[in-house]
Order: C-alpha cells, then sequence, then structure tokens
C-alpha cells in the first residue's frame, strides 16, 4: 500500500497536467469517495490499492482522478500525453502518434497540412490495415466517432493538440465496442477539462520556414459547477514549393455542466477549416488543384455515476461540405448515439452494456458537369457488451460481443476475447483475438471515383496478439507478436473506363513490433519503437518495417527547465502500388526540438521559447512517390501560460 | 501583472530574442532555393507547352526560341517535362488525310482519307494534341544555383509518368 502524503494536498492519481511525457503506460482511475484504485497496465508501473487509513485522520486528503480511457485492459494500447504532442516537433498530430510507435505509419506530404483529395495524406496504417484512405481505422473524439461520411475516413487536418488530455491508441481494432471502421485500430482522444477552480491560458505563437504561422489559443476554466473550454488554433503555409501551401483553423468550445455530484451533462463543438492545394507530383506539378472543406463535429454527453454504476450517453453529429477544384461537392452527414451501461456486480467482475445507433448521410454533385450520382442513405443499431473478469488477482480476462444490425447488410456479429495477467516484478503478459469490420463508404458504393458497386459488402478482419511487458522504475520493455487477417477486402483494379471495385480475396499479416524506453537515466530518456511485417500482395502504402527513437535530455536550472528532443524515423519496403510494383526509397528523417521552459509559481506564469529543427540533416525523401517532402526547415514560437 | 526585468533577466530574453531572429532568418530558407529557366530550343514549327522541373511548372505556351521566366523549384534531380506540339508533323498529317479543302501533298500524291483511299476515314483526326515528353537528360540544380534548361530534338523522349489515384476520392 502506497503511503499517504504528509500533507493536504491534492494527489494526481494518473498522469495529467501534462507532468507524464507520453510513455507507453496506460494510466488510469475511477473518481470513487472512499478508496481508490491505480491500474496501470500494457507497459505502466504497478497495479496498487489505495485506500484511507482506518482511524481518523489531521489531514484532508482529495484525490482527483479521471476514468480510464481504455475500457479493455487486455487490449495493445499505446498512450500518449497532450503535452507530448503539444511539444513534439512533427508537423501534425497524427505524424506525433507514429513518432510514439512502430506498428503506427503515417504518410505525410509537406509542412503540416495533409489535405483532402485524391493526394491526401495523413493516412493511418496500425499493423498493416488502414486503407487508402484509412477507413480501416476509427477516431472517437470524446466518445463520438469522427468520420466522413461520404469517403469514411477521419480529416487528419481536424486534430490539433491544444486541448487534447491524451490519446490511446488501440491496436488491432475494437469493432465489439467501437463498431465499424475499428478495423485495424482506434485513435481514441479525450479533451482536457481544468481540474480544480479557476481558469488557464495557454497561447502558442510560431513562425517558421515557408512563411508558415502557426497559432493557438486555449482556455479552460472552472467556476462552481461549470466547466469551460475553448480553443482556436490556425496553421497557415506557403508549403515547402508551388501549390503545397494551405490553412487549417480549428476552433473547439465545450461546456460542463454538474448537476449533482454524480451527474454531469457536457456539450462540445468542434469547426475545422481546411483549404491548400494538391501540389501534385514534381514531375508533373498541378498547382491548381485546390480544395476546401468545412467541417463540425457536435457532441453531448451525460454521465451518471453512482456506487458501482455508471452511464453514458453521447449523442452526436458530424457534418462536413468538401469543395474540389474538379467541381466536386458534397454534403455529409453522420449521426448517432451510444448509451453505455458500466455496472459493477463484484470486485471480480465488471459488465458494460451498450446501446448504438448510427445513420449516414450525403450528397454529391459535380458543379462543372451537374452530375448528381445517386447517394443512399444508411442506418445501423448495434447492441454490445463486454464482461470482464478477474478470477484471480493480477488476472483479467474480457469477453465482448456485439450484434449489429444494419439497413443494407443485415446481421454482422462481432466478437473478442482477451487475457492480461500481472506475474508481479513487473512483468505481465497480454492476449487478444477481436473479430472487427468496416462497412463499404458512400464513394465505394455509388461516387465514379474512378468506379462503383452498389453490390459491396462489408470487410473483415480477424486481428489476434499476444505481447509481454516489463516495466520498472527507468526501464520500459514490452514485445507483441501479431497476426491481422483481413477478409473481403475492397480493391480498386485496372484504371478508368475498364475500372472495377470488388470484395476480393483476403490477406494474412504477419508482423513482430517492440518497445524500449529508458527514463530518468540522469537528463537522459530514451525511446525506441520498431516494428517489422509481412504485408503480403497489399503492399500500397504499407511498409515493411518501421522504426522510431526519441532521445530527450531535460535540465533544471531555477525556474528554468531546458529541454532538447531528438526524434528520428525510418520506413522500410515502402511501395507506391500493389504486389510489390513501385519500390520506393527508405524514409529516413531527423527532427530536433529545443525549448526553454520557464516556470512562475509565484505568477502562475510560463514562458516557454522554442526552436524546432526540421530534417536537420537536409534529407531528400518522400512518403509519397514524387511527392517530396521539406528540406531542412525550422519552426520557432513562444508558448505563454496562465 | 507586472513582469520585472533586472540585467540577468534583460540578458536572458535577449538572448532568447536572438534566438528567435535567427531562426526566422534561417526560416526564409525557401529563398535559396534554385532559379530554373526551361528555353524552347527544338525547332521553329514546334511549341512547347507547360514545362515543369521538379515541382515547378511555367503554365505558357513557348514558341522556338523562347524561355520561362525564372521560377524556384526544389534543388536536386528531375527531368524537364513538358507537352509538345509540332505543328510542322501536324500539317503534312491533314494535307495527306485531306482533311483542309485547298491543302494537298505538294507532290500531288493520293488522299489517303478519299473514297477511293486506303485509310478508314475514321483515323483521321483534326484536333491538334499536346503530347507528353520529358528530356532523356536528368538535370541537375543545387540551393542558390541559377540554370537554363533547353529542350531539344535529340533530348527527348514520351513521358509516361502518369500519376495514379492514391489517397482520398
Amino acid at each position: 500500500m502506497a503511503p499517504l502524503p504528509a500533507r493536504a494536498q491534492e494527489l494526481p492519481v494518473d498522469g495529467g497536467g501534462g507532468t507524464d511525457a507520453g510513455t507507453t503506460a496506460d494510466a488510469g482511475a475511477d473518481t470513487v469517495s472512499d478508496s481508490l484504485s491505480v491500474g496501470i497496465d500494457a507497459g505502466g508501473l504497478v497495479d496498487a490499492d489505495i485506500s484511507p487509513p482506518a482511524g481518523p485522520s489531521p489531514y484532508d486528503v482529495v484525490v482527483v482522478g479521471r476514468r480510464p480511457t481504455k475500457k479493455d485492459r487486455t487490449e495493445d494500447t499505446t498512450r500518449v500525453d497532450g503535452q507530448r504532442l503539444r511539444d513534439n516537433a512533427r508537423a501534425s498530430t497524427f505524424e506525433d502518434l507514429a513518432q510514439e510507435d512502430g506498428d503506427v505509419y503515417v504518410s505525410s506530404r509537406g509542412a503540416g497540412i495533409h489535405g483532402i483529395g485524391n493526394m491526401a495524406t495523413g493516412g493511418i496504417r496500425i499493423r498493416g490495415l488502414g486503407g487508402s484512405p484509412n477507413s480501416q481505422i476509427l477516431v472517437v473524439e470524446d466518445d463520438a466517432p469522427d468520420y466522413q461520411g461520404i469517403f469514411g475516413h477521419p480529416i487528419p487536418d481536424a486534430y490539433v493538440p491544444a486541448l487534447i488530455d491524451e490519446v490511446l491508441v488501440i491496436k488491432g481494432g475494437d469493432s465489439t465496442l467501437y463498431g465499424t471502421n475499428a478495423m485495424g485500430g482506434v485513435v481514441v482522444i479525450r479533451n482536457r477539462w481544468r481540474g480544480e477552480d479557476g481558469y488557464e491560458l495557454l497561447s502558442d505563437a510560431a513562425l517558421g520556414s515557408y512563411q508558415t504561422t502557426r497559432a493557438s489559443v486555449s482556455a479552460l476554466g472552472r467556476i462552481g459547477n461549470w466547466d469551460m473550454e475553448a480553443a482556436l488554433s490556425d496553421l497557415t503555409t506557403d508549403g515547402q514549393r508551388p501549390g503545397a501551401g494551405g490553412s487549417d483553423t480549428v476552433a473547439t468550445t465545450a461546456l460542463r455542466y454538474r448537476l449533482t455530484p454524480t451527474l454531469r451533462i457536457s456539450v462540445r463543438n468542434k469547426v475545422t477549416h481546411v483549404d491548400g492545394n494538391d501540389p501534385g507530383p514534381v514531375t508533373t506539378p498541378t498547382p491548381d488543384h485546390w480544395f476546401d472543406a468545412w467541417r463540425d463535429n457536435a457532441s453531448a454527453q451525460l454521465v451518471y455515476t453512482q456506487d458501482a454504476i455508471r452511464l453514458t450517453i453521447t449523442p452526436y453529429l458530424n457534418t462536413g461540405i468538401h469543395r474540389l477544384y474538379d467541381g466536386f461537392y458534397s454534403h455529409d452527414y453522420v449521426a448517432g448515439s451510444t448509451a453505455e451501461l458500466d455496472l459493477r456486480l463484484h470486485s471480480q467482475a465488471n459488465l458494460l452494456f451498450g446501446l448504438a445507433s448510427e445513420g449516414v448521410a450525403g450528397t454529391v454533385v459535380n458543379r462543372i458537369t451537374e452530375d448528381h450520382p445517386d447517394v443512399r442513405d444508411h442506418i445501423d443499431g448495434s447492441l454490445y457488451s463486454q464482461l470482464t473478469l478477474r478470477p484471480i488477482a493480477r488476472t483479467d480476462l474480457v469477453l465482448g460481443a456485439r450484434e449489429l444490425y444494419s439497413s443494407r447488410y443485415g446481421s454482422v456479429p462481432l466478437y473478442k476475447a482477451g487475457a492480461r495477467v500481472d506475474l508481479g516484478w513487473g512483468f505481465s503478459l497480454h492476449s487478444r483475438v477481436s473479430q472487427n469490420f468496416r462497412q463499404p463508404t458512400m464513394s465505394e458504393l455509388y461516387l465514379p471515383y474512378p468506379v462503383a458497386n452498389p453490390d459491396l459488402k462489408p470487410e473483415y478482419a480477424l486481428n489476434s496478439d499476444l505481447g509481454a511487458t516489463f516495466v520498472s522504475e527507468h526501464l520500459e520493455i514490452s514485445g507483441t507478436g501479431y497476426r491481422t487477417e483481413a477478409r473481403n477486402l475492397i480493391k480498386y483494379f485496372g484504371q478508368w473506363p475498364a475500372a472495377e471495385v470488388i470484395n476480393i480475396d483476403h490477406v494474412v499479416i504477419w508482423g513482430v513490433e517492440g518497445r524500449v524506453a529508458a527514463k530518468g537515466l540522469g537528463p537522459l530518456s530514451v525511446m525506441v519503437a520498431g516494428d517489422r511485417q509481412t504485408v503480403g500482395r497489399y503492399t500500397k502504402q504499407n511498409p515493411d518495417g518501421k522504426v522510431d527513437f526519441i532521445v530527450e535530455a531535460v535540465r533544471n536550472i531555477g525556474a528554468h527547465s531546458l529541454a532538447g528532443t531528438l526524434t528520428g524515423e525510418w520506413v522500410h519496403g515502402l511501395y507506391m502500388a500493389d504486389y510489390g510494383r513501385q519500390p520506393m526509397a527508405d524514409v529516413f528523417v531527423m527532427d530536433l526540438a529545443l525549448r526553454d521552459r520557464y516556470t512562475s509559481v509565484e505568477r502562475r506564469l510560463t514562458v516557454e521559447p522554442y526552436l524546432l529543427l526540421r530534417n536537420f540533416l537536409d534529407r531528400r525523401y518522400a512518403y509519397v512517390q514524387n511527392y517530396l517532402m521539406p528540406g531542412f526547415n525550422v519552426l520557432a514560437g513562444l508558448k505563454v501560460g496562465i | 501583472m507586472r513582469i520585472c526585468v533586472g540585467p540577468h533577466r534583460l540578458s536572458w530574453w535577449l538572448t532568447v530574442a536572438g534566438a528567435c531572429l535567427i531562426a526566422t532568418a534561417t526560416a526564409g530558407c525557401d529563398l535559396e532555393y534554385p532559379e530554373v529557366v526551361v528555353e524552347n530550343q527544338t525547332k521553329s514549327q514546334m511549341l512547347v507547352r507547360n514545362p515543369s522541373f521538379n515541382g515547378c511548372i511555367w503554365s505558357t505556351v513557348l514558341a522556338y526560341g523562347a524561355a520561362t521566366s525564372p521560377g524556384r523549384c526544389l534543388p536536386g534531380d528531375d527531368h524537364v517535362h513538358f507537352q509538345k506540339f509540332d505543328a510542322e508533323e501536324y500539317c503534312q498529317q491533314q494535307a495527306s488525310d485531306g482533311t483542309f479543302p485547298g491543302i494537298c501533298p505538294c507532290d500531288g500524291g493520293v488522299i489517303e482519307s478519299a473514297a477511293n483511299g486506303s485509310v478508314d476515314s475514321g483515323l483521321v483526326n483534326t484536333v491538334p494534341t499536346w503530347f507528353n515528353y520529358q528530356t532523356i537528360s536528368t538535370k541537375h540544380v543545387d540551393y542558390g544555383e541559377f540554370r537554363i534548361f533547353t529542350i531539344r530534338l535529340d533530348d527527348m523522349e514520351q513521358d509516361f509518368s502518369v500519376p495514379s489515384p492514391y489517397g482520398h476520392g
């Protein structure tokens, strides 16, 4: 049992508030009135039960904790702290995530704008699955799934780290809990609230190469029973070559009211505007292939907690308006609702029930040719459950099932099973198998880009993994072997006018990924993550191997905290087409981030100038063939927080 | 809220500001991109349209002897890509096919598309067509350089680098 503090103070139970620098430790706690259970798994520290002393205490202890983002302890996950994302030198949030994990691959084409349209980047691949566009990976933000209704993928430029508290990357997917698109993986984003009365403001302004300006302002407040947050982020750049520029503006507001200690309600809205251009390959530039997209993500949430019960109801609505240079104009809508009841049946058993429904709709028109493809709406409803058992100490067994009924496909049964055993002395084992799926997108069903097939069926994946982890105070080692089997994959063949799209064949991907992190070695912390996989014949933008490393040195001098972070990525076995065609050169790039964080406790002020030196070796490389990445470029900025 | 700036603090802020200025100055590194000019030195009847090199494209038509304005392109290697229209070849073909009234082969030869000719009239094409070509040789430029690349008849080949759809629709 951990010792209690010597005097009254708030105990942050997990890595909140930016103090935890993005480890794989997945920490969380349920806030309960009498006792506190801290569970950190899949690369974390220790399991401990901390209870207040039996007798009267002269001190008041207020425990501040958060509900864990992770609902299934047997999943292989990577947790990245929001502060880590805000400090990272990479140009976008998804690229930051790829930096932390060997089996997460994200493509890029420039200085921060991934874009929309035919050659957009930012697609995520997790253990060989992702799709093109990445509709096999689901992004969930504050319990609301986020994907574009027509093309079925998230918009990478819509995720900025200003308000992010943590991101959990669930590898191997989990359609049992999250439904469609959670086929290869799930990126769960949780935004932060202020944990104590008062307010905080943070501004971040930066200027850099290619006329790049990046600015954000975020504010969090807590007054009485009200919690508020707002953030505005803007990135504008001319890009590293003609036509590679653009702008990305994201505005988020959220309000939460605690009706009673056990009941709270919140509303959240995010507006994104991204515009820019597809510059084309360097061999055939296209400086006039512009795009312009507006998106709105709105959600509400009611949370009721009482003793062993937690009820969460989350309705959401995602809408978007997309325009492309070629006359494409679309409206899309994804609306749904989930209701989850989490019951603590026993100290050794948890049961989660869920009810979900979702509808996808949209309209598409070509304003130049006046074509109006017929796009039909689609709805589905699901009933799902997850049973967590702890038959013996330090052992978790998870069983889950989901029955989805679709207006197009009828019944879609899904299931999963997993186990996790803490062996003691920092060692743990975990294993899981999960049946996941992805419904065809409206684009694949109805739109001639280049061809459609309204008879397409869902894709399925049976993902399994087995891994081990060792964690000590200064060292963390984890390794996982995985198998991804996908069938009914939707593939395009040929070129217009002879192209076709069908469900075809299946693929089996075997892989192994590992991570070694050494922390607190004096001023140094080091992390190396790698992945090696056999992707079979679907090699397009599906690398054979990847290694990422982070070396960080921190030195505190009085009120100053000086930090230097060296990051690097090596990607091997990239192809621009399937069947091993159009091989590309390996990617290798290194970035350097320097910062000086000055903190004045008396004035409640932080000032942090920083300098990002990207690709400081000035290497020529590309993730997408002939879309050369920027050479050496810099971004210098200043953060001020009060 | 007042922030007092003593001598020590002032020197720290000056150091930080200086570092930011240096970084900002180097932020204009794209200004050091090489400048490239493309010149049409093929033949008097050949037009070159939309030449491009390593990320630069000039939306223009170059007559024989004409050149583009200097464009800032990425440093590195690439062929010069362009579209060409050979007016001489076009006119010869139209004369041979008899598509324009009053224009016939100079030697009085048979007009192939005539009713008693041997060529299917469906094969006759009066639409001027621009074909994708590139230089055979690879050009190289580095930071800070100024280069003029010429397109010549003996240094061109067909360009099949047509990008296929990749990501999103």
